[in-house]
């Protein structure tokens, strides 16, 4: 098998004039943890809905393993898929769509599909149409989650539970990445992504605007960083390549915005007699917010 | 007042009646389906009535129509012949059931599409959370519904007093299909209340269209029952009498009952949750896991609900044509003047139980290829609601999943027909007659090509354009039927009158099966549902 579960080249999709997904490259190896962010209309869910095969490209082309997302019998034989607004046939019971899913699907284990029945409290026995939107999110989890397909394809995942179900969503990922599954993890809980994923990828306006992971994005990201001293604030420090609004909080005290190593900024301060020296690293949703205002300026 | 004044002082706008905005939603969700019919139900009038030549014109008219009204089987299938020595009486008599059926058939469906469905689909959540109440909702959706019977109540009118007939029979027959019609929205309405769910109502409403009509044919038919006319909306619509005694007391009753349903429909709507019904919805239960293990498989159980309401309402209508065929054909055998007329009038052969069976085994095609459609329009549904998104990411391919569809909707339409076939059987066996359950059933069988055509066009159109699936699915068997009667009516050229499947049919068992043109009907409605799957493969899937 191939070491890539998701591979995208040039992935293109326009509706009539409109550019939905802008040249899309992309690849996810094998066994990764992979965050997919983005605001509102930015394409998550076309790049979802074309690596399904649903919805067919304008140009490019994407693969599943070694097959061709187009080709859905080869390819969905090795993925597991949620939906974003999970919609369930209202007359049938969760355990009726469970069933269909499993005998319709990649292979399940129904050992491990009780368990999670359990750990999410799903009341199998109901019709899909009593039940509430986490509840649908919960049997399409489930019925992802059984199946031992090596990849698993999941759109907003856990709009729609309460703190406690996303707890066991957090483990049931946990516990996918332990037996070496892939998941694709479209989210807006950033919180989430932060927790579970190891790398991530930023879509804006149909255009990937960054890949990386975790750490490398806060690494690109301004750090910030408060300076207490005594005496003379140390000198030259707007003219650190990396340094960005310093900003006098109080007398003594000096706070600024970091981008990049920071070696010239501490070999900066060493000037000053610094008594004490605070970095905060960014969390995801100041590098998401980053990324969303620069996309509102240049809009 | 003080709201508005705030409003305003601070740059809001707040419309004075959220209601009209409401309205202009329903009204847009009805024209485009509500003008067909309308232009249908007042069109086939006109050309009936127009090209009226005086089919009982002859001295022993009189005598015939005596015969004809006194025999209870043509009473049943066509309803009560009466003033068929006028265009207009002749007009509805000819067409005037099937008019009233098609249009309480629309008032149902759109009735319920745009009340229950949308609610259903959850569009009524955002639209319930402004200032609009539920009970203004569904009043306002039930009054832009009833424009549509109204208008064609009156179209009917005026175009039968165009056609130059007599202004009471035009203004009493365009009343009852008006009200008649009126009744229907009501039905829906009140169906659409009481079910949680769109096709529980849908389904309540239009087995009370079935047993309307059935309680109309046996009240005609049996003139010790004559009074169970008075107990159907069809029945009241033929105690009418327009031509002959244009009674308005009938009309009065079924306008009555429509008012009533209505106050009920809206009582409910008042009282009820939103996405609930009056009937609650079914807590737990256990899983029926049958016909779960495969597309193929669950294709076949979402069918077979609905094949039974359509299965129960074919063999209920070919089992009392069956009933009713040996007392038919013996009238015409003992009147052959009758028989003359009965041609003229577009019913040729109908001396023998072959011919009799085989003219109304061609219209089986009409039932058997709406079933058709409604099933593919029904997969297009699921797809747009995204009920099909779970299974498209499954490992089946989309040419599986269609052809599952389309081969379960084929092996329902060939169910659908043997019923027809072995209830007339039945039937006419019952009552003495002579039919082999073979011969039966080829005269059923013979009707399977123009029903595929119908599935192949919805096919078709599923793969290429999926919002026109019903449409063109619609189009070989209703369309092709409509064509036939307007191009004989209309004496149209010959050229017109063969683009009708219904042109090709022999009329068998009374007749043998021409081969050629059921071989070209098969390769043709095969051919369409080919290019249907091929489209359906490549196209983008919605939802």
């Amino acid at each position: 098998m191939n070491d890539l579960a998701l591979r995208a080249i040039n992935l293109t999709k326009r509706y009539g004039r409109f550019t939905a997904l802008d040249d899309l490259c992309l690849e996810v190896p094998a066994g990764e943890v992979f965050g997919f962010l983005g605001p509102n209309g930015a394409g998550k869910s076309t790049t979802i809905r074309l690596l399904l095969g649903q919805v067919r490209p304008t140009a490019g082309r994407a693969w599943v393993f070694d097959s061709d997302a187009a080709d859905a019998a080869r390819a969905h034989r090795s993925l597991a898929y949620v939906p974003a607004d999970v919609a369930l046939w209202p007359q049938l019971t969760g355990a009726e769509i469970l069933r269909l899913l499993a005998c319709t699907g990649p292979g399940v284990d129904l050992a491990y599909r009780d368990e999670l029945v359990q750990r999410f409290a799903l009341d199998t026995s109901r019709p899909a149409r009593a039940y509430s939107t986490g509840n649908r999110q919960k049997v399409a989890l489930v019925a992802a989650f059984a199946t031992r397909a090596p990849l698993l394809v999941l759109d907003e995942p856990t709009s729609g539970l309460d703190p406690l179900m996303e707890r066991e969503f957090r483990i049931a990922v946990a516990e996918a990445r332990d037996r070496g599954q892939t998941v694709f993890l479209s989210s807006h809980q950033l919180a989430e992504v932060e927790a579970v994923c190891d790398r991530v990828a930023i879509l804006r306006a149909g255009r990937l605007v960054e890949i990386a992971t975790i750490e490398q994005l806060r690494g690109l990201h301004r750090a910030e960083v408060t300076v207490s001293y005594v005496g003379a604030p140390p000198p030259g420090l707007e003219l650190v390549p990396g340094v960005d609004t310093v900003e006098q909080v109080s007398p003594g005290r000096l706070r600024f915005s970091l981008i990049g190593p920071p070696a010239p900024a501490l070999r900066a301060l060493a000037a000053a007699e610094v008594t004490a020296l605070a970095i905060r690293e960014p969390n995801l949703e100041e590098i998401f917010l980053d990324y969303y205002g620069a996309a509102k300026s240049t809009r | 007042m003080s709201t508005r004044t705030v409003a305003s002082a601070i740059g809001l706008s707040v419309p004075a009646d959220p209601g009209r905005a409401v309205t202009r939603l329903a009204v847009r969700q009805l024209r485009r389906s509500g003008l067909i019919v309308l232009a249908l139900v007042a069109s086939m009038p006109a050309l009936v009535a127009s090209t009226y030549t005086s089919v009982m014109a002859d001295p022993a008219a009189a005598g015939s129509i005596a015969t004809l009204a006194a025999n209870p089987a043509i009473r049943t299938l066509f309803g009560e012949p009466i003033a068929l020595d006028q265009a207009g009486g002749f007009t509805v008599w000819r067409v005037g059931t099937f008019l009233a059926v098609l249009l309480a058939a629309w008032a149902i469906l759109a009735t319920t599409r745009i009340t229950r469905g949308e609610e259903d689909a959850g569009r009524w959540d955002v639209l319930l959370a402004g200032r609009a109440t539920l009970r203004e909702v569904v009043v306002r959706h039930l009054a832009a519904i009833v424009i549509v019977p109204v208008a064609t109540g009156v179209a009917v009118a005026v175009v039968l007093l165009l056609a130059g007939t007599d202004p009471a029979g035009a203004a009493v027959h365009g009343a009852g299909i008006g009200v008649l019609g009126l009744f229907f929205v009501a039905v829906a309405g009140l169906a659409a209340q009481v079910f949680p769910a769109r096709a529980a109502a849908t389904g309540t409403a239009v087995a009370v269209l079935g047993t309307a009509l059935l309680t109309r044919m046996i009240g005609d038919g049996l003139t010790g029952l004559g009074w169970l006319r008075w107990l159907s909306p069809f029945g009241l619509l033929a105690l009418s009498e327009p031509y002959a005694r244009n009674r308005v007391l009938p009309l009065l009753i079924l306008l009555a009952a429509a008012v009533l349903l209505a106050g009920a429909t809206i009582a409910a709507a008042g009282r009820r949750d939103v996405r609930g019904g009056l009937a609650g919805v079914a807590g737990g239960r256990r899983p029926r896991l049958l016909l779960l293990s495969g597309v193929g498989a669950f294709a076949v159980r979402r069918m077979l609900r609905p094949l039974t309401g359509w299965a129960l309402g074919i063999g209920a209508y070919y089992l009392l044509i069956g009933f009713t065929t040996v007392s038919v054909t013996e009238l015409l055998t003992d009147n052959p003047a009758l028989a003359e007329e009965a041609a003229r009038a577009g019913f040729t052969a109908l001396g023998a139980v072959e011919g009799f069976a085989a003219t109304l085994f061609a219209l089986l095609a009409l039932p058997v290829g709406g079933f058709t459609t409604v099933r593919v329009s029904a997969f297009v549904a699921a797809e747009n609601s995204r009920h099909l998104t779970l299974l498209t990411a499954q490992p089946v391919t989309r040419i599986r999943l269609l052809a599952a569809e389309i081969a379960a909707t084929a092996g329902g339409a060939m169910a659908l027909v043997s019923i027809a076939g072995l209830a007339v059987w039945a039937g006419i066996t019952a009552t003495g007659g002579d039919l082999t359950w073979l011969a039966a059933l080829g005269g059923a069988w013979n009707t399977l090509p123009v029903v595929l055509l119908s599935l192949g066009a919805a096919t078709l159109a599923a793969g290429w354009a999926p919002r026109a699936a019903a449409l063109a699915g619609s189009l070989p068997a209703t369309g092709g039927f409509l064509l036939l009667v307007i191009a004989d009516s209309a004496g149209a050229p010959a050229w017109l009158r063969e683009l009708s499947p219904f042109a090709h049919l022999e009329p068998v068992p009374l007749t043998a099966v021409d081969w050629t043109s059921t071989l070209i009907m098969i390769t043709l409605g095969v051919a369409m549902g080919v290019a249907g799957v091929l489209g359906y493969r490549r196209r983008d899937l919605q939802g």
